[in-house]
């Protein structure tokens, strides 16, 4: 058998059959130009399993649904977040790459004490949902009973706790806090510094440490292990016992609230695309009220209360401008 | 310690659901072929599965990850034997002997004893992790920062052995292996040796560092060569001969219980793990070897210590997870998601209440473990052709493919640069003479020495003696790695005097 195509016939058949494939797909055709055509990319600037991660895949499906495109998340973990956010920024702002992040205290603590490239303005915040705050925790069966206990007992000698923290944190900031109004010094007290929360928390459950200041919604699945002594809010949170930071340093206390985690996206994308721009913020702030979303997200203890992005970027300005206050400390050493 | 009751809940729950037994062999068929691709992590391998387990019920689900588990702890070995590049960091000291092995024409054996200590060291750390589940969780939050620098410096031994001919230049290539093991932010927070480039400040990447050193170290070498194995007739895959390596394998049984023990408990210990315990293995078996003299050049118990260990680091690391809900490195932090994606947090309150889904877990592992033997087999013999396959082509495929994975492992051009640098770097340390695998080890070491003996130094506010007089584990370790060096010493003068001896008899 021979067969005998010319190069003529071949691209007849060809342009034939494109032509086919683009009448039986005219839905390809006019998506053409109206956004989102293309799958979207979450940045994630922690590794997997990080509570971003959580976060960003647990809410993934949902947003998926209400922008028509699938999304993929894309880790880029390293150097306190300052790796991803730079990344982030190096992508165009046309909405096709979004960003799931520890915007407190990492955003700050990039630019304060890392010399990033940016501002805090480059990041606009749509929501905000977690809320994450300092929990002042010991072993359930160590012999410090209170938070009164404790700062009796370091007054006396200061040396005589051990506490466990993460340098350059909201965590470390309030345990200064907390030593300046009592008339500690903070210099003097064995402080022992963890790579991350995870550690800081085992150590605190093992009764390694004495005493732990660390993210309080981490401590959750160690509930049993530890003894809360005081959160630093002003109210109650996750049901914890023990104090609230203005019991022990009065109404007007100062004090760092933790990480503040959520959804963001380029602050220049307001003038560049503002049509996008406003399409992205209403589908996640619909995914975020969905209550299926809430649903899901509330069993794997991840957060979901919507805020909207003036609160939002009204709360993480109000945190960096705290920590400004105490660059020194956040510099460390 | 087990209770009947939960015993025979278990069994009601696998036998009930035949789904979580058909997701065993596709989990380990996954787990072994990212396993054996050097740079894809036993964690990026169930990351990458995770999302399908959102549609499955929890017992399969858990049985699917925990397959993939399994099939990837084993995988990573076989790069390691054939090319003496470790699929993960876990293989680190399979390389020491495995890699030997294959170079004489033992590459059946070595795979079979691979496989072989790699299914017991598993079935083992069940075994012990179904009888000790509690009173492991109980110690392994109590290990403070002195305990964990003491596992360090045992680590650090190995280094004696990894010298080679010159012991000073061993030293000084473990020392620089810590010292670049110590680059980026400590954990104090200060910041050295990054040289500005940020990409270091959480140190140099360890995966494409390591497969850097260890890959060029043996291939850029091999250039001049035609063939991985030089004798044509000693090129034959055979099974006869992978299955002589099982039966090897079990005329060993102390140093796979050895392995097994420091599998389990170090791999219970959050963020040690298994890339450790294959090298406390490997030396304690080589010290109290007869013939430790010929460790490096191809002893199988060297693979067997090795294999032993890393594999059974996975029960270790599920005790803690289980137990504690503690995630000790990222497999089980993979895990614990999944857990958290079917409403079930781990901790002491969910072993308390579910121990029929503990043991569950723990059963289908015995079944992963002997199903692992039979899988493995046949990856074992297809991947034993690689030494069939001529340098030329297979030293530039072997580079390319470590090129990707170190790209996808750090998920950005970090990974090909570090490869690549390290890669020059291994190349010369070989030409010089000096031990690549001593700065390996260092390199692997090295942050959790500076780590943890900064924090002692915080937490004891100095007083080290004072401090450490109050830790007993810590006093436990250190006792039993002094005693296990004068244990040589003495057999050593030991088996010298007997062979001045018979000298002397014969003469």
């Amino acid at each position: 058998m021979k067969t005998q195509l010319s190069r003529r016939n071949i691209l007849k058949i060809a342009g034939g059959g494109a032509a086919i494939a683009a009448l039986g797909m005219p839905s390809i055709l006019r998506a053409q130009g109206a956004y989102p055509d293309r799958p979207i990319n979450i940045v994630v600037p922690f590794d997997t399993g990080g509570y971003n991660d959580r976060l960003a895949r647990a809410f993934a499906p949902f947003l998926q649904e209400k922008l028509g495109q699938p999304l993929t998340i894309v880790n880029r973990g390293g150097a306190g977040a300052l790796l991803g956010h730079t990344f982030f920024l190096q992508q165009p702002d046309d909405g096709y790459t979004i960003l799931c992040t520890s915007a407190a205290p990492y955003l700050p603590l990039n630019i304060l004490t890392q010399d990033a490239s940016f501002k805090l303005e480059d990041f606009y915040m749509v929501n905000l949902p977690s809320q994450d705050y300092t929990l002042m925790a010991t072993n359930a069966g160590s012999d410090v009973k209170s938070v009164d206990d404790a700062i009796a007992r370091l007054k006396a000698d200061p040396g005589s706790l051990s506490v466990g923290l993460q340098p350059a944190s909201a965590d470390l900031v309030n345990f200064n806090i907390l030593c300046a109004a009592n008339q500690i010094d903070a210099n003097a007290v064995r402080v022992v510094t963890y790579d991350g929360g995870g550690p800081a928390r085992n150590a605190v459950a093992g009764g390694v440490v004495d005493v732990g200041f660390v993210g309080g919604e981490g401590f959750l699945p160690l509930k049993e292990q530890v003894r809360p002594l005081m959160t630093f809010d002003t109210r109650k949170r996750d049901n914890w016992d023990g104090a609230i930071v203005t019991d022990v340093l009065g109404s007007d206390a100062d004090f760092v609230v933790g990480s503040q985690r959520g959804w963001g996206l380029h602050g220049s994308m307001q003038t560049s695309n503002p049509e996008i721009f406003k399409t992205l913020v209403n589908a996640i702030a619909a995914a975020s009220q969905n209550p299926a979303a809430i649903e899901a997200l509330k069993n794997q203890q991840l957060a979901t209360d919507w805020y909207g992005p003036e609160e939002s970027n009204k709360m993480l300005a109000r945190t960096a401008k705290v920590m400004e206050q105490y660059i020194d400390l956040l510099k460390g050493n | 310690m087990i209770e009947l009751n939960s015993v025979f809940g278990a069994f009601a729950l696998l036998s009930s659901d035949i789904n979580a037994w058909l997701y065993l062999l596709p989990g380990l068929a996954i787990g072994l072929i990212f396993g054996a691709m050097p740079g894809i992590s036993i964690t990026m391998a169930m990351a990458f599965a995770l999302p399908a387990t959102l549609y499955m019920e929890f017992l399969p689900a858990i049985v699917f990850l925990t397959a993939i588990y399994t099939g990837a702890g084993f995988g990573g070995s076989v790069p390691a034997v054939l090319m003496g590049i470790p699929g993960t960091s876990s293989a680190v000291a399979t390389t020491f002997d495995g890699y030997p092995m294959a170079r004489k024409g033992l590459h059946n054996e070595a795979l079979g004893i691979a496989l072989a200590s790699s299914v017991v060291g598993c079935l083992a750390s069940y075994v012990i992790l179904f009888i000790l589940i509690v009173p492991i969780s109980g110690v392994v939050l109590k290990l403070g920062p002195l305990e964990m620098f003491a596992v360090a410096v045992w680590g650090m031994l190995l280094l004696g052995s990894l010298a080679g001919t010159h012991m000073s230049r061993g030293l000084l290539a473990g020392t620089f292996g810590v010292l670049l093991g110590t680059v980026g932010m400590n954990t104090a927070g200060f910041v050295r040796g990054t040289i500005g480039i940020p990409w270091l400040l959480d140190g140099v990447p360890q995966i494409p560092a390591m497969m850097g050193l260890l890959a060029a170290s043996q291939l850029i070498g091999l250039i001049n060569t035609t063939y991985l194995i030089d004798d044509e007739g000693s090129r034959k895959i055979s099974f006869a001969k992978i299955l002589g390596g099982v039966r090897q394998t079990f005329s060993h049984p102390t140093i796979i219980f050895r392995g097994s023990l420091i599998g389990v408990i170090i791999g219970a210990i959050p963020g040690v793990g298994s890339s450790i315990s294959n090298l406390l293995s490997y030396s304690e078996t080589k010290r109290n070897a007869a013939d430790g003299d010929t460790f490096g050049q191809g002893n199988p118990k060297g693979v067997i210590a090795a294999e032993a260990a890393n594999s059974s680091s996975e029960g270790g690391a599920m005790a803690t997870m289980l137990a504690l809900g503690i995630p000790g490195g990222g497999a089980t932090a993979i895990l614990l998601a999944a857990f958290a994606m079917h409403n079930i947090v781990g901790g002491p309150s969910f072993i308390a209440h579910n121990k029929d889904i503990v043991y569950a877990v723990i059963f289908s592992n015995f079944a992963q473990a002997i199903l692992l033997f039979v899988v493995g087999l046949g990856f074992v013999y297809v991947a034993g052709y690689v030494v069939r396959v001529p340098l030329r082509f297979l030293i530039p495929s072997v580079l390319v493919v470590s090129t990707y994975g170190a790209y996808a492992i750090e998920g950005s051009s970090a990974g090909p640069i570090t490869l690549w640098v390290f890669s020059v770097l291994g190349w010369a340390m070989v030409r010089y003479g000096y031990p690549v695998a001593a700065a390996v080890v260092g390199l692997l070491l090295g942050s959790l020495l500076e780590g943890n003996l900064l924090r002692t130094n915080q937490i004891s506010g100095g007083d080290f003696i004072g401090y450490g007089l109050d830790r007993p584990w810590a006093l436990v370790i250190f006792a039993l790695m002094l005693g296990s060096i004068l244990l040589q010493l003495i057999s050593k003068r030991r088996r010298a005097k007997e062979e001045a001896l018979s000298a002397v008899q014969s003469s």
